[in-house]
């Protein structure tokens, strides 16, 4: 499924991302993460929980941060695995400054689901992506 | 002869059905018996690269655990039907493991086996197995899999082909009368996916006996015997007759559960191993995504027709899926079973039908209910109807003006049609006929034009159709490929005191076996319906058997049986004219009893039967016993035909179909039983109906198949269809002794056509000439506007 979405914060861009990219704040802001754990240099083990309509799963795998452009832009890849199926997300982040004080976040790319939760939670996979997207902002602008 | 035959004799096995006494595999509990659950690929293309169980087998009340690196990863099902490519070679046929080696190629295909003392600790044992996948691209789409570059199911070949196929006459020859036709019809669609959801999920429990050297394999099939002779001679090489399949009462196959699965081959290998028996039922969940789905053509079709509407030439070609394996019968079901009834009831003089088979990464496809019959079906009535209609005709008329001319096929011979198929009797314009009276044709269109007025869109939509039943002859089959005989297996075994006991080799799984056969007994014996009891489902108990596919347990089980009672009748004749002091001629058997012509003097039924168990006063020569066994092997398949009509109404806002009306006139020959015929074709028409409306396996792009539940995959239910109306003519069949011709998916066949065309038809006049199945409100709405 692809993802793809901006939204606009009040912070300059290089602090959007330092948070962004401290992996404290990201356990705490993104929604589902219950820890995450530092392996290597942009790399973490994350461990999450996500409902997906009616199949809740836990899942458990790895964060890399990659093609880093320092306070421009990054690609995330989230490869979760659970009982339910895997998840396999890659979505690419730019930031675009807009003046001083405010920050584009322009994000696209791409998430696929397999076995059970395709089956059952395919269909509000599409919700469920919108929804916690906009949680991780809204927790992301308490931090800024 | 008796007072059973034509009869609506209610069901004798209903009461346990209806009380909840039924005897399925699930509900049989043996001592000592483990549970068995699979670890199962979450992806449609992936390598193993590891499988680690160690966890798994710590977990409380684990007894084993197998993978495909065991010793059953060698052994596989076979594929029961061969089919050769156009030029001659044979069939690609992979091998279908019994767990999956070295790579998976569908989604829920069986990785590891988790044996337990409980279900629960087996699955969440089976949680505990962790397997490393590396994910490859999939292709699920039968034509996208023959595209170059496309995914590969299997890496020795250079393509996904399976097979290729063509039946009919000379391609060129038909495309030339194509191309000078008056008017060509020409459609692109797809006869989507389905899932053939049975009540009953499959269930199997196998059971080795250490002590007699001996399996017992209870198994939700359709086909017990089938079932021992692939498990034993094929899957696993153990003795076939050390084995014996049991399969008492199942809820539903359509299908499904006609086909050798790799569960059972590979349950039967694990009872040895370990040692005790083992139990392994699937959830709704592993039926969607491991019981052999149905349909999945992509189809091109032309219709060319001259200018007073005679069909003048058929071209089609269809890439039709067979899933990651060749299932038992999957290579029959878009040629053999399809193509041969491109005919239809029509007088077509031109045919010819291409077919390219492809591997995908799905399940494998293999029959449901009417198997290929109601792909040709949907195809020749949504060209016919779609050509009326381009060329301002009225396509009840057109169908008329179209059909075979009546013959009895004893007096006329039957009618030999372009593609193999010689039918055997047949008067097609009567079923119109009638169903067009029943739904008062003429003055729906008055009613539609006034409806139209008032902004409501009505729809009506005409099929008839022709099916290919009884699948028999083995002579034929085996010449186009079946890899077994087709014939059915009756034993009549009539007891000391009269009361019959009927073995057969075919399989109720819903049909109402007991009650069809126990009418046919009764009546031919004269004797009581309650002294007739039909055992089946138990390879030990029938002879043999070839179990129930393609409408074919009365015209060929019941035949089998029929044989087997004028062989007691005959032998009775001799025992009763002994202890009457006459001669075999001057006997008639009537009522259950033997007079001598003339006389009051008889000897009942009864009597015989307690003689030749006590041959105290006995004819010379003649044996003990009363004890008929006969192998029935017919000269040909039956052809029942029929005419469906639907009425929709289409919300003109939401897009939704309702259906008003659904008519059914049916001939299938002589009806032994009214109203299991009826409930027969209601039920066949609610699945076409679902076909048409409801029902659609879909797969991602990446080959996850999104519809795995009832959220996602929508079955009719009660208020989506309306009390259908049935009829019926009687032609019977000329080559069985039954006069009969199988009533089993004649619904099916005929339903989806006419509900799409009568949605077609409410919309026609909006521009719409075709929607792509199932109906759903969406689309139809998308197609009102333009946009399908």
């Amino acid at each position: 499924m692809k993802i793809t979405g901006e939204h606009q914060l009040a912070a300059p861009a290089s602090e959007v991302w330092k948070k962004i990219l401290d992996p404290r704040i990201l356990e705490r802001i993104t929604p589902g993460i219950k820890t995450l754990e530092e392996k290597g240099p942009d790399h973490y083990k994350a461990i999450s929980e996500v409902k997906l309509g009616p199949v809740k799963g836990r899942f458990e795998g790895d964060l890399f941060i990659r093609d880093k452009e320092e306070g421009k832009k990054c690609k995330v890849v989230l490869d979760q695995k659970s009982k339910l199926g895997n998840a396999l997300a890659e979505i690419g982040m730019e930031l675009v400054p807009v003046s001083e004080r405010e920050t584009l976040i322009k994000y696209s790319g791409d998430a696929r689901i397999s076995g059970m939760l395709a089956r059952m939670g395919q269909r509000v996979l599409g919700g469920v992506v919108k929804t916690l997207s906009k949680q991780f902002f809204e927790a992301l602008e308490k931090e800024l | 002869m008796g007072n059973f035959i034509g009869k609506s004799v209610k069901r004798k096995e209903d009461v346990r059905f209806l009380t909840g006494k039924g005897r399925y595999t699930d509900d049989i509990k043996l001592p000592g018996m483990t549970h068995a659950a699979f670890v199962r690929s979450p992806y449609a293309h992936a390598k193993i690269l590891n499988i680690d169980t160690s966890a798994a087998l710590r977990a409380e009340g684990v007894v084993a655990i197998f993978t495909g690196s065991d010793e059953c990863g060698n052994y596989g099902v076979p594929c029961g039907w061969q089919v050769n490519f156009k030029n001659g070679e044979t069939m690609r046929e992979p091998q279908q493991p019994l767990l999956a080696k070295g790579k998976v190629r569908y989604v829920g295909e069986a990785v590891a086996i988790v044996i337990a003392e409980t279900l629960e600790q087996a699955r969440d044992a089976a949680e505990l197995v962790e397997v490393d996948y590396e994910e490859l691209p999939a292709v699920t789409n039968p034509k996208e899999a023959m595209q170059d570059g496309a995914p590969l199911v299997h890496d020795q070949w250079p393509d996904n082909r399976a097979f290729d196929w063509c039946i009919g006459n000379d391609r060129a020859e038909v495309e030339k009368a194509l191309a000078s036709a008056h008017h060509v019809t020409e459609l692109e669609y797809v006869n989507q996916r389905l899932a053939p959801n049975a009540i009953e999920p499959r269930s199997y429990i196998a059971d080795y006996n250490v002590a007699e050297d001996k399996w017992t394999l209870y198994t939700s099939t359709q086909n017990p015997h089938l079932i021992r002779l692939l498990l034993c001679a094929f899957a696993l090489g153990i003795p076939e007759h050390k084995v014996r399949v049991v399969s008492y009462d199942v809820g539903g196959g359509f299908g499904s559960k006609i086909f050798h699965y790799t569960q059972e081959a590979l349950l039967t290998w694990v009872t040895k191993q370990i040692g005790r028996p083992v139990k392994w039922t699937a959830d709704r969940s592993e039926a969607f995504l491991t019981d052999a789905h149905g349909r999945d053509h992509v189809v091109k079709a032309k219709m060319g027709f001259d200018k007073e509407g005679k069909i003048v030439a058929l071209l089609a070609d269809e890439y039709c899926a067979m899933g990651a394996y060749l299932s038992t019968f999957a290579p029959a079901i878009p040629t053999y079973l399809h193509g041969t009834l491109f005919q239809g009831l029509y007088t077509t003089p031109l045919i010819h039908l291409d077919v390219t088979a492809p591997f995908t990464h799905t399940v494998p496809v293999d029959a449901y209910r009417g198997a290929g019959r109601p792909e040709a079906t949907y195809l020749l009535e949504r060209l016919i109807e779609t050509g009326a209609k381009e060329m301002g005709m009225d396509p009840a008329d057109i169908r008329f003006k179209n059909f075979i001319p009546a013959f009895d096929g004893v007096n006329q011979p039957g009618y030999q049609t372009q593609v193999a198929l010689q039918y055997d009797s047949g008067n097609y314009a009567p079923v119109l006929k009638r169903a067009l009276e029943m739904v008062d044709y003429e003055n729906f269109r008055k009613e539609q034009a006034e409806a139209r007025k008032q902004g409501k869109l009505l729809g009506i939509g005409i099929s008839t159709y022709i099916e290919a039943c009884g699948i028999a002859p083995s002579a034929v089959v085996g010449a186009l490929g079946a890899r077994a005989g087709l014939y059915e297996v009756g034993e009549v075994r009539v007891q000391p005191t009269g009361k019959v006991s009927i073995y057969t080799g075919s399989h109720a799984h819903g049909q109402g076996h007991e009650t069809t056969f126990a009418q046919i007994v009764a009546d031919k014996l004269g004797i009581s319906i309650e002294d007739v009891e039909i055992i089946h489902g138990d390879s030990e108990q029938s002879a043999f058997g070839m179990g129930t596919y393609g409408s074919r347990s009365l015209a060929v089980g019941g035949s089998a049986i029929v044989k087997s009672i004028e062989k007691v009748l005959e032998k009775g004749a001799k025992i009763a004219a002994h202890k009457l002091e006459a001669a075999v001629e001057d006997l008639e058997y009537a009522d259950g009893k033997w007079t001598v012509k003339g006389t009051d003097k008889s000897i009942s039924f009864g009597d015989v039967a307690l003689t030749a168990y006590v041959p105290h006063d006995y004819p010379e020569g003649v044996e003990p016993g009363l004890d008929f066994s006969s192998f029935y092997d017919p000269v040909n398949f039956t052809y029942p035909f029929g005419a469906h009509i639907a009425v929709v109404e289409v919300c003109p806002d939401t897009g939704k179909v309702t259906l008003k009306r659904f008519v059914t006139c049916d001939d299938v020959g002589n009806v032994i039983n009214p109203m299991i015929v009826d409930g027969q074709v209601h039920g066949g028409v609610v699945q076409g109906i679902g076909q048409a409306l409801l029902e659609g396996v879909v797969y991602d792009e990446n080959g996850q198949m999104v519809s795995g539940s009832y959220m996602d995959y929508a079955m009719p239910r009660a208020d989506d269809v309306p009390m259908i109306e049935t009829d019926r003519t009687v032609t019977p069949c000329p080559h069985n002794p039954l006069g009969v011709k199988g009533a089993g998916e004649a619904g099916t066949i005929g339903a989806t056509p006419a509900v799409v065309n009568a949605v077609v038809d409410a919309l026609w006049h909006l521009g719409v000439r075709d929607i792509a199945m199932p109906l759903t409100p969406a689309r139809v709405w998308a197609a009102m506007q333009g946009k399908s």
